[in-house]
């Protein structure tokens, strides 16, 4: 049965540095939510705090209910998955597979078993007696998460582990991993900087910036309706609009749309590039930068008060620099934010 | 040879030579820039190491200059392997010789070995306690621990005094706790002068096994630091996620990964214990290979068994180096 593990207000400081600062979120049974956030933003740190790595200056972490803030990393029952892969280079495929069930002491056959399971079911059963450092970085990730999986952990913890693949196989890694996550029902802890592969992995998503967490929700939530200007800005590409609300419309000064909600006053509305559609105003905007990055054209167009839209076309419609386009809003698409 | 022959190899000499000295190319550069790079080590070889190495075999077979009168004399070999032989169990008492030299030379194997072993596991658990944790006064305790390389094997002996001499503290609180003969200190009284051979009691040679251990820990330390540098901790911590101890941890990820270390740490360790002078000649508690050359050189000026002990002694050192190296490889490669 999969455990819900709850962090409950973890602080962890190193000296006068606050590492990880009244984290407080839980991951539920089965689920596999993703900690994302740019470099230093802790969630590596709180992810090593779960793991047993490092014991939080205040508050706890909990297991199914059971208080583990305390219990060293042997005693806690957690997949490790890295990164650098980790793997044992002195044992073979199989031995590191096998690692965690001897420290188990479990009788070699029903050792050999597992690993044998494993390995199949990662689709590496033919690596199993191969030197772990003669395979490729996608063939050693699998085995880094056979290995992890192998103990059936309480918590499978994943640090960064698509990181340094190349796009194809990252692609293809996630894919296969999310649905074998999904498949296996094992709560899972996902910390990855790349917000595109958590909102592929993950089923919800903590978004961690100076040590706190800004926002956790599905990543559709975190998307369309991002909680602050640092979620709007972090995760994908956004527009942030200044304008004033007034009776039920967004006035942006060169332009006005009808406001999604009843907000009242200045605020900020989080647009993303593919809410604009070509034609039809009331946008008018001249484009200055035109990419084509073959499946759509991205484009920086500038506003009549001089501010800087980033849009996406389709490359058989896309304007070219220069051009002045008139640009309707979805306004079923945009976020407003109270201003700060 | 005929000038045929010869023809090409003067010519490929004379066009490396051209190429070295005016280079055209970048590899005809790069091997200039080698040349140069090892004419140091080549000079150091030769002045340091060749030429002593053959004056010393010529003196261990002829001690004045070759004459024809004089001719070669394999003396000093014969009663060098003589000795050795006597001093092997079972076959020693068929062999009419001193086991004198067979006594330093296992004197030195046992005791290099011991100290070795000593040494590198005291290093393993520093080195580790080093890399490992953040200690406090860190930068202090590697200072201090550094501070031996730097000494004379004789300061070595000077601190064993301190502590084991006849006035030494630890002497002095096992003489306050058990009375005048309860420690017997570890300098030996003046037996050495009287046969010429040391036998130190057990804890005479435990000061100089302290003595010995001053001298090889920091050395194996410092090795094993830069092994425990290239530790790939996330193996570590991915050990311990898994249900690994801490010990367990250490025994099947960081071990295998020290190893070459190790080795290394062992062979430095060995040839430091073997080539030690200064503490065994102050302690004198075991006859081993370098105090017994003091005594020949000293006692009765014996050139030519000086000479082949010499020339034994290096061809072992080199030996074990180079199986010890071979060993590593194959650990390494395998």
């Amino acid at each position: 049965m999969p455990e819900r593990v709850t962090l409950d207000g973890v602080t962890k400081r190193f000296g006068d540095t606050l590492a990880v600062d009244d984290v407080s979120v839980t991951v539920e049974p089965g689920e596999t939510l993703g900690l994302v956030g740019p470099s230093g933003c802790g969630k590596t740190t709180t992810l090593r705090t779960v793991a047993g790595f490092e014991t939080p200056s205040e508050g706890a972490v909990e297991f199914g209910g059971q208080e583990v803030t305390n219990a060293p990393p042997e005693a806690r029952d957690v997949g490790l998955v890295f990164q650098s892969y980790a793997l044992f280079d002195n044992m073979t495929v199989r031995e590191n597979v096998e690692f965690g069930l001897k420290m188990r002491s479990l009788p070699k056959v029903e050792r050999a078993e597992r690993a044998t399971d494993l390995l199949e079911l990662l689709d590496i059963g033919e690596l199993a007696d191969r030197d772990p450092t003669t395979l490729s970085g996608g063939q050693q990730q699998r085995v880094g998460l056979a290995r992890a999986l192998a103990i059936e952990p309480r918590v499978l913890l994943l640090d960064e582990p698509m990181t340094g693949l190349d796009a194809k196989l990252k692609s293809r890694l996630q894919r296969e991993i999310g649905s074998l996550l999904e498949d296996l029902d094992v709560t899972a802890l996902y910390v990855t900087h790349d917000q595109a592969e958590a909102m592929v992995m993950c089923d919800r998503i903590a978004v961690m910036n100076d040590g706190t967490i800004e926002q956790v929700g599905t990543p559709d939530e975190v998307y369309e309706r991002p909680a602050n200007d640092f979620v709007a800005d972090f995760v994908g590409t956004s527009n942030r609009l200044a304008a004033t609300a007034r009776d039920g419309r967004l006035d942006f000064g060169h332009a006005t749309a009808p406001a999604p909600n009843g907000d009242d006053g200045e605020v900020t509305v989080v647009v993303r590039p593919e809410a604009f559609e070509l034609g039809g105003g009331p946008f008018s905007a001249t484009v200055r930068e035109r990419f084509y990055l073959g499946e759509h054209v991205r484009a920086v167009a500038e506003l009549p008060d001089g501010e800087s839209l980033t849009l996406r076309f389709d490359p058989t419609e896309a304007p070219a620099a220069g051009e002045e386009v008139s640009l309707a809003l979805d306004t079923d698409r945009v976020h407003v934010l109270p201003e700060p | 040879m005929s000038t045929l022959d010869e023809g090409p190899l003067v010519a490929r000499l004379r066009t490396g030579t051209e190429a070295l000295l005016s280079p055209t190319t970048e590899t005809d550069r790069e091997r200039r820039r080698i040349a140069a790079l090892a004419l140091p080590f080549v000079a150091l070889a030769v002045f340091g190491a060749v030429v002593p190495l053959v004056v010393m075999f010529r003196i261990s077979v002829a001690e004045e200059y070759l004459t024809a009168t004089a001719g070669v004399q394999f003396d000093a070999w014969v009663t060098l392997l003589a000795s050795i032989l006597a001093f092997v169990p079972g076959v020693g008492s068929a062999v009419d010789a001193d086991p004198v030299y067979g006594e330093v030379i296992w004197n030195s194997l046992w005791f290099g070995a011991v100290t070795t072993v000593a040494s590198v596991a005291l290093g393993i658990v520093i080195a580790h306690a080093l890399e490992k944790y953040d200690l406090p006064g860190e930068g202090l305790l590697v200072t201090l621990i550094s501070f031996p390389i730097s000494l004379p094997g004789i300061v070595a002996a000077f601190m064993m005094i301190v502590w084991f001499g006849k006035t030494g503290l630890l002497t002095n609180v096992f003489v306050w706790l058990g009375g005048e003969a309860s420690l017997f200190p570890a300098v030996t009284s003046n037996e050495v002068k009287l046969t010429g051979r040391p036998s130190g009691t057990t804890i005479a040679v435990f000061g100089l096994f302290l003595g010995y251990l001053y001298s090889m820990v920091p050395r194996a330390t410092f090795l094993l630091r830069g092994a425990y540098a290239e530790v790939n901790t996330d193996a570590e911590a991915a050990a311990r996620a898994l249900g690994a101890t801490p010990w367990q941890t250490f025994r099947y990820v960081t071990l295998p990964q020290i190893r070459p270390g190790i080795v290394g740490a062992v062979i430095l360790t060995f040839r430091t214990a073997l080539a030690i002078f200064g503490t065994v000649l102050v302690l004198k508690a075991l006859s081993v290979v370098t105090f017994r050359f003091d005594q020949i050189l000293k006692v009765g000026y014996d050139l030519p068994t000086a000479s082949a002990l010499a020339g034994l002694f290096f061809f072992f050192t080199v030996g074990f180096t180079f199986l010890s190296l071979r060993f590593t490889s194959a650990e390494v490669t395998g």
